[in-house]
């Protein structure tokens, strides 16, 4: 079984955490709107054949935001800076949900410091029919409840999020709703300018989709597939916003199969 | 003592059972509004306003509106065009805007014309209140409520210099930007109207009001966590160099008068039956207080100090209904009964929260027009000049006595 470790990173006066393990060219992964939620299951099977780097996006966790850094541009602009500290000049760059969109951003500004992106479940562009559900107005425990299409099929679900929260961990949630909202809150979970600005990313792209998503419609995935000149759509059956948690093995498979 | 009246204008045609069937439940924010009926709120605003130049007949010195929105706890979702009704149709009170909610807006210019407009029709009446506004303004809308307290700042600070500075000038702040600042109304009172803000103790408000000299009135807060939050102000005032009296304070309680002990006692529960949501069906604590509205460590000083008072167990999202009426009234929290009983009860608040501006909430919820008018035409001989001699007696001059 890989190893992992957790590890801390001065960035732009900043500290940011981060986990890597395994082994193989290297692949960044950035989370959802959740923050961090550890080294999980999806990490493990990718770190079989990459070395996985998790990243916690600043103000999130246990990453230090600095006080200048408000937008959800500078956000992506401050993790390019990220990867440059981590020595990391060409790279895989994944991301769910926000991570997705945070991607997605980065390859825009920076197209050639990445091999392949991967989007998965990814926030960013504004639906043509439908909408992004509003995770704020629905809570934390509603936004829960829509993420997953079921989530008896989350083998981590109890341990994610049933037990009771210890105060540090309470703590860090309100820290990352808090995040959250100073990033995404308006326009909500979309760049209008971000369709437009990937058409000249050219990179290998790989994006993954649960069919049954009621935070993010499918739509977008179609949306991104038509912006981006090179990518291709997978939908994953019987799966919600989330599939690196509620389908894993179906998620790592699909990221194997592209980059290898 | 200042006297001011003050209802939130309720509408009051729905159910509990409405309520309970909105997105999560809530009165406020996702209340559907097909319930209003615009037929029934033309009367209501009518009769609200009838009322109000009523308390100016009876003797308040202060009559007093507030803000809130996608509610129909408050009718108030366009406080400044009541206040401007009234700044024609009264002639002596003090119209005191408790207050506009400042984050919400993203032209505070508007805001400065809008009041120095109120102020000139009232022939310098205008008591013009700032709020940071629940976190349902901001959620409708759409202020990123992370910046709440810095728009709250920025816009009150680009407000008073609208109206002391002479134009035109240029603001260049981190959430306002204008390149001619030059409203060429500007209000009557000099330098500018009075500003109080209302609240419900928030540390870092209460502080930087005593840094600016602002008369702050809690809202029903426990009085003996009022005692607390006055020691907050009281310090922050003493570290710029002046020492606070009850002209820098105020305290709102909801009073409700009537010929006997047993009808008020009967009538007033229609504060807690028509404010559904209040208490009875709590609003999703996001809805007031989405994340980033409140500092971490404001918000844990607000609950824990509220915790040591079992009335009011989740002050921020409740209310002191959920404690049961009978409760509610033996405590004073809110005042009911016969101009003798509200006289004596009235003493025992006054007493230990000591403010110089009292707010007196006559009414609300199911308390019918009858009732309200009723309950401020005892006022009239009954009650208000009684407060006025306590307030002298206790020594509580308001802020039009002594500055603040």
């Amino acid at each position: 079984m890989p190893e992992h470790a957790e590890h801390t990173i001065e960035v732009g006066g900043a500290r940011i955490h981060y986990l890597k393990g395994g082994q193989g060219k290297p692949l960044v992964m950035l989370h959802g709107a959740e923050g961090g939620l550890g080294w999980r299951q999806y990490h493990e099977q990718l770190a079989e054949s990459f070395t996985v780097y998790a990243p916690t996006c600043p103000g999130f966790g246990q990453s230090e935001r600095p006080p200048w850094l408000e937008s959800f541009t500078d956000l992506a602009r401050f993790s390019l800076w990220l990867l440059d500290a981590l020595d990391l000049p060409q790279v895989t760059l994944a991301g769910h949900f926000i991570g997705g969109w945070l991607a997605a951003e980065m390859a825009v500004m920076s197209p050639r410091t990445f091999d392949h992106l991967i989007l998965i479940d990814a926030a960013g562009i504004q639906p043509q029919d439908g909408e992004i559900a509003d995770v704020f107005l629905h809570g934390q425990e509603g936004t829960r409840q829509l993420a997953y299409f079921d989530p008896q099929q989350v083998a981590e679900y109890a341990e994610l999020f049933q037990g009771k929260p210890s105060k540090e961990e309470r703590d860090i949630q309100t820290r990352n709703q808090e995040t959250l909202v100073r990033y995404c809150w308006k326009p909500y979970m979309f760049s209008p300018s971000l369709p437009g600005l990937l058409g000249r990313v050219h990179l290998p792209t790989l994006i993954i989709w649960g069919q049954d998503d009621r935070i993010v419609p499918l739509e977008c995935g179609s949306l991104y597939q038509h912006a981006l000149p090179n990518a291709r759509l997978e939908i994953i059956p019987q799966c919600g916003n989330c599939p690196p948690l509620e389908k894993p093995t179906e998620c790592v498979q699909l990221i194997r199969n592209f980059l290898t | 003592m200042f006297l001011m009246r003050f209802t939130e204008r309720a509408y009051v045609d729905y159910s509990e059972e409405d309520v309970r069937q909105s997105f999560r439940s809530a009165v406020r924010l996702t209340f559907p509004n097909t319930h209003f009926n615009p037929t029934l709120g033309a009367d209501l605003y009518n009769t609200y306003l009838d009322e109000y130049e009523y308390a100016e007949e009876v003797g308040f010195d202060g009559l007093m509106l507030n803000e809130h929105h996608n509610t129909p706890t408050c009718m108030g979702a366009a406080m400044n065009l009541e206040a401007a009704i009234l700044a024609r149709t009264t002639k002596r009170a003090k119209i005191v805007l408790l207050g506009n909610p400042l984050p919400i807006f993203d032209n505070p210019l508007r805001l400065a014309e809008e009041l120095a407009e109120i102020d000139m029709i009232s022939r310098g009446r205008l008591v013009s209140g700032f709020v940071r506004g629940t976190g349902i303004e901001s959620w409708a809308t759409n202020t990123n409520p992370v910046y709440n307290r810095e728009r709250f700042e920025e816009a009150h600070d680009l407000i008073i210099k609208t109206w002391t500075t002479p134009g035109p000038w240029r603001w260049e702040g981190k959430h306002y930007q204008f390149r001619v600042v030059n409203p060429f109304e500007r209000p009557l009172q000099q330098p500018h109207p009075p500003v109080w803000i209302p609240g419900i103790g928030s540390p870092e408000t209460l502080i930087w009001c005593a840094r600016h000299h602002y008369p702050y009135i809690y809202l029903e807060t426990d009085p003996q966590v009022t005692l607390d939050l006055t020691a907050i102000y009281t310090e922050a005032a003493k570290q710029v160099g002046y020492e606070p009296g009850p002209q820098n304070f105020g305290y709102l309680v909801r009073v409700h008068v009537q010929d006997t002990d047993e009808k008020a006692y009967e009538v007033g529960k229609g504060f807690l039956i028509g404010n559904a949501g209040v208490g009875r069906v709590p609003l999703p604590g996001d809805f007031m207080a989405p994340p980033g509205y409140n500092s971490r460590e404001g918000a844990k000083r607000i609950v824990d100090q509220y915790r040591r008072y079992s009335l009011r167990p989740d002050p921020l999202y409740g209310g002191v209904d959920a404690a049961g009426w009978e409760k509610v009234v033996e405590s004073n929290r809110v005042i009911v009964g016969n101009p003798d009983t509200v006289v004596r009860k009235l003493r025992e608040v006054l007493s230990v929260v000591r403010p110089g501006i009292l707010g007196v909430w006559t009414n609300d919820g199911t308390i019918g027009h009858e009732d309200t008018m009723r309950c401020l035409a005892l006022m009239e001989h009954d009650v208000l000049p009684a407060v006025r001699e306590m307030g002298k007696e206790l020594g509580l001059p308001g802020p039009f006595e002594q500055a603040p």
